[in-house]
Formats: structure tokens, C-alpha cells, sequence
């Protein structure tokens, strides 16, 4: 999706933030083309908000140049950028009526009586909030407030809306609501989106994009199936989606084919593109749904015990406890006359060896104020 | 019946009483120059034998009273509205920016409030007697403004405190200049805070006299001052007819301060 010839509307250069010793961001390069959905996902601390705050121009970067719309506007003030923000607690005026917020971006553009009148109009119907023009923020329910808000950048027609966690504080029921209704939204105007959340499922129904970041660097970006499917870190398999974990070393390799020894035994795995050595160290990934139960001693099995088995609707979940003491999660789809949990039962959890990916071992986290693992 | 609930209630009442008895041993002394300030004769007493509004009518006549009355009320709303227009966007600039030694500025304009009042009317006295400011309005007000400053920041900066600066930030994205953000975003929100700030500023010029007493002679002369001299001089029980007056506007301008104040919660 990180299409070269779209022309882009965000650039960010070898973009670093520091605060005193401690790295925000560290040297981050990123493109967004016109009219694109890009999601920065990350858990807190990971430096996607401070990103969002650079390109708004809240604060200024270390180092690293920030180009809009083609042009430089690293040193450029926030009221020059031409941007629109959305807040997770909706930032709309107090002292304002819904009209008056919505209209008070174009005042600041000196546009006409009469232009604001039919623009705000026109925004509040594609909302459908035309009812509650008079009335003030604080008699409005969160998700009309959100809804007023995103109304309020539409209405002049940003070159790009940041979004930090638009949907944080409204009900799971609402946000997913709202999540179609911004959907729409972009699909319809067209408007450049960056929106920062913490919460995967969301990175996964909204964006063309997913930017994962991970301590002020981008651990992986792509499309939401790529992150989702392929995984390059043990980070990125574990943040989007639930993912088992077989840690080993790889002890040889032919054609398109490793094999991996670890503690519950030795498992072909499917090459990974970077080359690969004998000795080095690996995960093997392969995701619950990827598993299932089964008889058949396959290579691509191991042995274990039922712990537990919990039904979550359309599937079913079970925990399998293998001989090292790892656990294993199995997830199946759940069928009408289906045998019920089977706990205790001694079993085979496989996998076909297409589903399976060898990752790199993780960063070695233990070692003691290494100043790459600082934040 | 629980026997802790009881005794607790018995404490409560008791408490209820001391409380009262607090407030009528602050209140009354005040409250005596009510039915005083209504009496009809050439001295304090009290009860008054007989009622009228003699005092008051005395009071509205004689240029000397009367006068310095309207020269209080001047250099109250002159010191408040210098007061705010310095107040104002000092407390802002000190909440919201990130200057270097904010907190000494803040300190520095704290001090008056800080400073023995007696102190200052003296060092305003030596300083203002070789600027020739003394017994001038300008020179009264001056010092109003020194002393009433702190109390309408203090009340500004609370009101900054509670007003989200998200709206700032998303007034700027949306293009807002500086100028339009402080006029449009922040002030409007400040009002009840900047009120307050000014009713209690307008208040507190009205009844200093420590600082006035220093600085006024017979031409700038405040109601306090003339009130203190007249009790050390002739003791008229017009004082009592000021003093009622001068009570009813305080309690009227710290309802008006309550009432602020019940908005602004009401608000965040």
C-alpha cells in the first residue's frame, strides 16, 4: 500500500525526539499518500501520540524533517498546517452551540455568513445531527459529541485529519458504530487520515495501513492482513492477534524448508525470507486458529493435556498443557452436536506446516541498561 | 436504636452549637451598627430611643463624607480594571507558557500578598513622597493595583486550571492564531473566574486602609480613611449609617462572588 508514484501528504524524515536522555522517537521515516487510512498502533509509551503531536506541531522534533502536503513544515506553527485533529475527549468549545463549533474553523477562515450557514448545514446532515445545531456540547451524548467533532474538521476540508484515540471513552457497542461511520466518512470525502489507537481490532477493521510501533521505533507496517498473517517479530505476532510461541534453534535447513528443535521437538518450518544459519536462534509461530485437535502423530504436532476448554460462541477455545509446561491454544470453530470440553484428555494439537512462521528471536530484554532496550 | 448513632448525634448538635455561636460572636459586632445607623440623635447609642434616616441623609449631604465616598468607589473601579488588564494575561502567560523562570515571576508578583500591609504603605510612603504621588488618586490606586493583582491571578489561574487545554491545541489545528485562541477560546471560558477575581479586587480596594491612610491626606481621602480619622476625632454615629452601607454592598458583592462561584462548578 506504500505506493511510490501516490503522491504523499505526510513525510516524515529521520524524524528523533528526545526529552532530556530519553528517546521519544528514534530516527522514524514515514509516508502517507493522499487520500490514505494510516493507523499507528502501538501500547502507551510506544511513541505513536508523540508522532501525532510532531506532525500537529504541538512540539517540535529533535531532528528530522516533517514535509505536508510538499511542503517543509518542520518549524511551520500548528494554526499554518492546515490539519484537523479529533480528541478522545472531544476538545468542542463549552461555550459554543454545536452550530458555533462546527462553524468557528471557517470564522477563522474569514468565509461568508452565508457560506458557514450552508457548509455547517451540510456537515451536520452527513452526520445526521442537524436537530441538535442549538444545543450546547455538555446536552449532547458521547457519541454525538465525537460525531460533532469529526463534523467540525470535515467541514473545512483538512489536507489530513490526526485522530489520537478518537473512540477511547465511548461503549464497545458505540465505537464499532462509530468505527463504520469514520469508514464511511473517509470513503466518501476522501480526506487523509492518521489515527492513533491502542486497540487492534480497531487497527484491523479501519486501516489501508497499520504503522506498528514499539519503544519510539516502527517495529512493522503493512497492510491489516500482512500484520496479521505475516508477522516479522514476536512483538508484532503477539500485539495483533493471540498467537502461540515455540521458542528453539534451527538445526538445518533444505529447499524451502527449516527445521526447528525445540523443547517439545524438532518441527519443520517453511524458510523465512531473511537468510538463516544453523545455530541461530527461532519462534515458531502459528496462530490458535491455525490449530486444531487431532490424533495423528504428525511432525507438526505436539502432545499435551487439556487444561481447560472455553466456549466463546462461534468458537471454542482450548488450553493445552504440554509435557515442557508450556501452554498451547487451540481454537476451533464451535458445531451444533459438538462434543463438550474434554478436560484432562490427553491430546495432539497440529498444525499444516504452511501455517507455521519462523520468527526472530526477540531482543534480549534481560540484559541490564542496554541503551537500545531504554522505553 | 444504635447507641453509637446516638451519642454521634448528640456530638453533631453539639457541634451545630458551637458553630453558631462562632458566627454570632463574629457576627453581631457588625451587625450592631444596623439598628444604630437608624437612629436620630447627636451620639452613638444603642438601642436607638426613636428611628430615622437622619444618619443617612447626613451622610448623603455632608461634601466631606459623601466626597470621599465617591472617591472610594473611583479608585475601587480603577484599580479593578488595571488590576485585570494586568492580571489577566500575566496569569495566563504564567499557566500556559513555558518561560523560563516562571516560577520566580510568579513569586514576584505573589509578594504583596506576602508583605506586612503596614510595610508596604511605609515603603509606598518614601517611595511615592519623592514621585510626588502622595494625596493623588493615581498615587492610591497604584498601590491598589499592587495590592488586588495576586488575589484576581490566584483567581484567573484556578480558572485556567479547570478549562481543558485540548480546546486550545484543537483551536490552533483548526487555524486559530494566538490572538484569536485567547479572545475566542480562552477568555470566554475565564469569565466567571475573571468576575470573581475583579468583584474581590473591587472589594478589597474599597475597605483598605492601612495603605490609604498612608497615602491620602485631605485631597484623596477614601471612606475608610475618613471613617478611621472621624472615630479618632469626632466619633459621629454617622459612622454607624457608613458602616451599614458599606456592609450591605460587601455582602451583596459576595453573593454575587458565591454565585460565580456555584456557576463555574457547575460548569467543569
Amino acid at each position: 500500500m506504500n505506493a511510490p508514484s501516490a503522491p504523499a501528504m505526510v513525510q516524515l524524515q529521520g524524524v528523533t525526539k528526545r526529552y532530556g536522555e530519553f528517546e521519544a522517537l528514534h530516527s522514524i521515516d514515514l509516508s502517507i499518500a493522499k487520500g490514505e487510512f494510516v493507523t499507528l498502533l502501538g501500547p502507551s509509551g510506544s511513541g505513536k501520540s508523540t508522532l501525532l503531536n510532531l506532525i500537529a506541531g504541538m512540539i517540535g522534533p529533535s531532528s528530522g524533517r516533517i514535509i505536508i502536503d510538499g511542503r517543509d513544515a518542520t518549524t511551520l506553527p500548528t494554526n499554518r498546517r492546515g490539519l484537523g485533529m479529533v480528541f478522545q475527549n472531544y476538545a468542542l468549545m463549552p461555550h459554543m452551540t454545536v452550530f458555533e463549533n462546527i462553524a468557528f474553523p471557517l470564522q477563522v477562515r474569514g468565509l461568508s455568513k452565508d457560506e458557514i450557514r450552508r457548509k455547517v448545514t451540510g456537515v451536520l446532515d452527513l452526520i445526521q445531527l442537524g436537530h441538535v445545531a442549538g444545543r450546547k456540547p455538555r446536552e449532547l451524548s458521547g457519541g454525538q459529541q465525537q460525531r460533532v467533532s469529526l463534523a467540525r474538521c470535515i467541514v473545512y476540508n483538512p489536507a489530513l485529519i490526526l485522530m489520537d484515540e478518537p473512540l477511547g471513552a465511548l461503549d464497545k457497542k458505540l465505537r464499532e458504530q462509530m468505527q463504520l461511520e469514520i469508514k464511511r466518512l473517509h470513503a466518501e470525502l476522501g480526506i487523509t487520515m492518521l489515527y492513533v489507537t491502542h486497540d487492534q481490532d480497531e487497527a484491523l477493521t479501519m486501516s489501508d495501513r497499520i504503522v506498528l510501533m514499539n519503544g519510539g521505533r516502527i517495529e512493522q507496517q503493512g497492510q491489516p492482513d500482512t500484520l496479521y498473517f505475516k508477522p516479522e517479530t514476536v512483538f508484532s505476532a503477539e500485539f495483533i492477534g493471540s498467537s502461540n510461541l515455540i521458542p528453539g534453534e534451527i538445526a538445518a535447513g533444505e529447499g524451502g524448508t527449516v527445521t526447528l528443535k525445540t523443547a517439545l521437538g524438532a518441527f519443520p518450518v517453511p524458510a523465512p525470507d531473511r537468510p538463516v544459519r544453523p545455530g541461530d536462534r527461532g519462534v515458531l509461530l502459528v496462530r490458535p486458529e491455525n490449530m486444531m485437535l487431532t490424533d495423528r502423530a504428525d511432525p507438526t504436532s505436539v502432545a499435551g493435556r487439556i487444561e481447560d476448554s472455553i466456549l466463546l460462541g462461534g468458537v471454542v477455545r482450548h488450553f493445552v498443557r504440554c509435557a515442557d509446561g508450556s501452554m498451547v491454544i487451540v481454537q476451533e470453530l464451535n458445531q451444533p452436536g459438538r462434543a463438550g470440553a474434554r478436560r484432562d484428555e490427553t491430546v495432539r494439537a497440529g498444525w499444516t506446516m504452511d501455517h507455521a512462521r519462523l520468527l526472530p528471536p526477540p531482543p534480549d530484554t534481560t540484559l541490564p541498561n542496554t541503551p537500545l532496550s531504554a522505553g | 436504636m444504635n447507641p453509637l448513632f446516638g451519642s454521634s448525634h448528640i456530638a453533631r448538635r453539639i457541634v451545630t452549637a458551637a458553630a453558631w455561636l462562632c458566627y454570632l460572636f463574629l457576627l453581631v459586632p457588625s451587625l450592631i451598627v444596623v439598628p444604630i445607623s437608624f437612629g436620630n440623635s447627636g451620639q452613638i447609642e444603642f438601642p436607638p430611643r426613636e428611628f430615622s434616616l437622619g444618619l443617612y441623609r447626613q451622610f448623603f449631604t455632608d461634601p466631606a463624607w459623601w466626597g470621599s465616598m465617591v472617591q472610594s468607589l473611583v479608585v475601587a473601579v480603577a484599580t479593578t480594571a488595571i488590576a485585570l488588564l494586568l492580571a489577566v494575561p500575566a496569569a495566563y502567560a504564567l499557566a500556559r507558557s513555558e518561560l523560563p523562570g516562571r516560577g520566580l515571576l510568579r513569586g514576584l508578583f505573589m509578594m504583596p500578598m506576602l508583605v506586612p500591609v503596614i510595610v508596604l504603605g511605609l515603603g509606598l510612603y518614601l517611595q511615592f513622597s519623592n514621585w510626588g504621588l502622595l494625596d493623588t488618586t493615581a498615587g492610591v490606586v497604584l498601590a491598589h493595583v499592587m495590592l488586588t493583582t495576586p488575589y484576581i491571578m490566584i483567581s484567573v489561574m484556578s480558572g485556567l486550571q479547570h478549562s481543558d487545554i485540548a480546546l486550545e491545541t484543537v483551536a490552533s489545528i483548526m487555524g486559530a492564531s494566538r490572538r484569536v485562541v485567547f479572545f475566542r477560546v480562552v477568555l470566554p471560558q475565564l469569565g466567571p473566574a475573571i468576575a470573581v477575581g475583579a468583584l474581590f479586587a473591587f472589594l478589597m480596594s474599597l475597605d483598605e486602609v492601612v495603605v490609604a491612610y498612608f497615602l491620602t491626606g485631605t485631597d484623596a481621602m477614601t471612606l475608610p480613611v475618613k471613617m478611621y480619622s472621624s472615630i479618632r476625632w469626632e466619633l459621629t454615629p454617622v459612622l454607624a449609617a457608613v458602616s451599614t452601607l458599606l456592609t450591605v454592598l460587601s455582602l451583596l458583592i459576595a453573593l454575587g462572588i458565591i454565585a460565580l462561584q456555584r456557576k463555574t462548578e457547575a460548569h467543569s
